[in-house]
């Protein structure tokens, strides 16, 4: 086997955490390699030991069959290795062309032209399509991801690393993508991807090596191991049952939305006169491909949006003047879709961000007490694995910090829950945990609304699902409610 | 007219070059109040240099001893990892501590005609100046990468860019310009007074909010500031009270900041290690 990364033996310790122990991980060149494991695995770490952004305890690393070290990311780009990773690297005052090029510029002084002839030469490629001088900032994140990869082609990498590039994708996106991935494959480039989809891994990886609790467990064809071995080995025992989902809901009315429009960053018209009516005890899902209007309908509930038009009313009190602050006395509880930008304070101890946006509530009223009591619970609920309480949030992996946000969101008295891609970096495990905490929650007379993209997910889930697409609400029919196909004709716009 | 004229390019350049002085170090993520201090030194070392080696050299070293001082700087933000601000007061403090001890050391009545900095030279680099900063900033890799350190220095790392080494760069730039502008004021008054930036420093700071931290709008803004004192200069004691003159540029900056600024632009990266 001709081996593109040989990754031996590498540890490495965070305070009280082991986040490595001594694994290793084998790639063939020119083929796709999955890393799975669940959240805080320790699949980031290694790959971040690879791209020299972080520097291992020990173990030794060799590239084609080359010992070498990898302190900077420097070293890293100058071997070849590249990495999208899961916080994108995009900086937003930079132009898409200045992100791309930016660390690879081809001599000290710029040639804008041929460098977005050539920009769009690789975009073409891909099937990509960009504004090459608008600002990055004004990125979709999925653009975001697909800009990430056409990076890496810009440096040529030979070895590209991808940390849950599908995570906000469109399936045709992801589809788009990992053609594009097999092309370069077939071409001699070895990619290793992290995921958490075990479909992707059977439909375009090579081999796939397992790794939990910052161990190695497996490595495998993926021809020679099933998918109930793969989950089993990932996870580490039985995964929990899924429930059928059972509508508790009441007669009584939560959330009414009537004629809501709501404009979008780019000054486009994103909901589109949306109607639509929540009983209590419902958890409805709202299905639909990325960028159809539902994280402007989401910041219109949450309020941080104003709508040009419509009512929204709760439980029959107007709400469309109220104040995010009065919306969350009375109970809105929000899982944000971007934990860093909107979830968490990284600087803050866990102990601190326990109590964010929730401090005007009487639990809160002694903000350092209701910390101390609530903080561990929130840490409990969903077992965000941490350093301590007093630690900042920065220290904890991606996985984890959600886990603590979906835990802060459903501790204290809930009544109307938002959630945007709760699941977005957990395993199965806790994404079961979590929708199971919702349903309880919902079962003691709270309503939820889900934003995801992964239409199983909420198929698995919920008890009710809408769909948005292009600004516009839908809702299948009765006796299709249920069906996979009719919903994802929903969304796609061929109902 | 022409005087007003006059008037308003001889008040506007030094804040030009003291602006991009501090477009070096801002937008590559450095904090800056220090510029007044670093100016009222490269007043100092101008009036010392120039007393004792003739124009030309007196310029050079007046280059080589304020970006030194800018270093200083770096040192403490960048290593030391000190806070911006304080260090940066800390220069303004001692700047102010220390020309006013050794004045009397050098050149106490004034420099000789024959010492003075060339003048027509530094106004031409500062006429210059916004424009080859400008070309600097977007289209050469040095300004690409130095935004990327003023706007996101982590994204930047992981990119293979070492911020701290783009701000030694962008801190010996500021102490260039810093040192050309306190050339220029000696050249204009040939004596060093304690204080005698008066506040130039905050103001050229201002006018770079104002220009949204890029090269061209801040020398505008300078323009604007420079107008105001020029006014304020021309008809002191005219039509309205002297103190009401006074005042005048500093009016015109504290609308400009307040009123005008639309879309805050400020570098994302600014303060962070």
């Amino acid at each position: 086997m001709n081996l593109a990364v040989e990754m031996s033996q590498i540890s490495k310790r965070y305070g009280d955490v082991q986040a490595l122990d001594s694994v290793s991980l084998r790639v063939e060149k020119g083929t796709i390699h999955a890393l799975v494991g669940e959240n805080g695995a320790g699949k980031t770490t290694l790959m971040k030991a690879l791209y020299g952004a972080m520097s291992a305890d020990s173990g030794s690393v060799s590239i084609n069959g080359e010992p070498v070290t990898l302190k900077t990311s420097r070293e890293a780009i100058a071997k070849g290795i590249g990495m999208v990773s899961q916080h994108y690297g995009i900086i937003g005052e930079l132009t898409n062309l200045e992100n791309l090029i930016l660390g690879a510029e081809n001599g000290s002084i710029l040639t804008p032209v041929q460098n977005q002839q050539r920009a769009q030469d690789l975009a073409e490629r891909m099937g990509f399509q960009f504004d090459w001088n608008a600002e990055s900032s004004t990125l979709s994140p999925a653009g975001g991801q697909k800009l990430e990869i056409l990076k890496l082609l810009w440096r040529n990498s030979q070895i590209m690393i991808l940390d849950e590039p599908t995570a906000m994708l469109s399936p045709q996106d992801s589809d788009a993508l990992y053609a594009s991935l097999k092309q370069l494959a077939q071409q001699g480039t070895t990619i290793i991807v992290v995921t958490h989809r075990l479909p992707e891994v059977f439909e375009h990886c090579k081999r796939v090596t397992v790794v939990r609790g910052g161990r190695h467990i497996a490595d495998h064809e993926v021809t020679e191991v099933s998918a109930n071995q793969l989950a089993e080995e990932i996870v580490g025992g039985s995964v929990i049952e899924r429930p059928t989902p059972v509508s508790n809901s009441q007669p009584t009315d939560s959330l009414e939305v009537r004629d809501l429009e709501v404009k979008g960053d780019k000054g486009q018209i994103a909901v589109k006169s949306i109607s639509f009516a929540l009983k209590k005890g419902q958890l409805v899902g709202i299905a639909g491909v990325d960028g159809n209007g539902q994280r402007e309908l989401f910041h219109a509930i949450i309020g941080h949006a104003k709508p040009l038009s419509g009512i929204l009313t709760v439980e029959g009190s107007d709400w469309t003047q109220t104040s995010i602050a009065d919306r969350i006395i009375a109970g809105l509880r929000v899982i944000p879709e971007d934990r860093h930008h909107e979830g968490v304070i990284e600087d803050w101890s866990l102990f601190e961000n326990a109590s964010l946006g929730l401090q005007r509530l009487p639990e809160f009223s002694d903000i350092s007490a209701g910390q101390q009591e609530l903080g561990p619970t929130m840490a409990e609920k969903f077992s965000t694995k941490h350093g301590g309480l007093n630690q900042p949030m920065s220290s904890l992996s991606g996985g984890n910090q959600q886990r603590f946000v979906a835990g802060r969101a459903l501790q204290v008295a809930p009544n109307l829950i938002l959630a945007f891609q709760p699941a977005r970096g957990l395993d199965l495990n806790s994404t079961t945990k979590v929708y199971q905490e919702i349903r309880r929650r919902c079962d003691e007379g709270a309503t939820a609304i889900i934003v995801s993209f992964d239409l199983d997910e909420l198929l698995d889930f919920c008890d009710r699902i809408l769909v948005m697409n292009h600004g516009e609400m839908f809702e299948p029919k009765p006796e299709e409610a249920r069906d996979r196909a009719a919903i994802g004709r929903l969304m796609v716009g061929a109902g | 007219m022409i005087d007003l004229f006059k008037q308003c390019v001889t008040m506007s350049i030094p804040l030009v070059l003291i602006a991009l002085a501090g477009f070096f170090s801002e937008r590559g993520g450095v904090i800056n109040i220090g510029l007044e201090g670093k100016t009222l030194l490269a007043c100092f070392f101008s009036v010392a240099f120039s007393s004792k080696f003739g124009p030309i050299p007196g310029l050079a070293l007046t280059i080589v001893a304020t970006s030194l001082v800018s270093l200083i700087h770096w040192l403490l933000t960048q290593v030391y990892r000190m806070d911006h601000i304080i260090s940066g007061m800390a220069i303004n403090l001692l700047a102010a501590g220390a020309t006013s001890f050794f004045k009397f050391k050098f050149a106490a009545d004034g420099l000789e005609d024959a010492a003075v900095p060339p003048k027509m030279l530094l106004y031409a680099l500062g006429i210059v100046a916004p424009a080859a900063i400008w070309w600097m900033s977007n289209k050469t890799r040095f300004g690409l990468q130095h935004r990327s350190a003023g706007s996101d220095p982590d994204k930047a790392r992981l990119l293979g860019i070492n911020p701290q080494n783009i701000r030694f760069s962008a801190l010996i730039g500021t102490g260039v310009l810093c040192a050309l502008a306190g050339s220029l004021l000696i050249a204009e008054t040939p004596q060093f007074t304690d204080g005698m930036t008066s506040g130039r420093g905050y103001i050229a700071l201002a006018a770079l909010i104002l220009g949204g931290w890029r090269p061209v709008n801040a020398a505008l803004a300078c323009l604007l500031f420079g107008a105001a004192s020029a006014l304020q200069i021309q008809y002191n004691g005219q039509y309205i009270p002297s103190e009401a003159w006074k005042s005048l540029p500093y009016l015109v900056t504290l609308f400009a900041i307040a009123g005008f600024l639309g879309r805050n632009r400020t570098p994302a990266g600014l303060g962070k290690p």
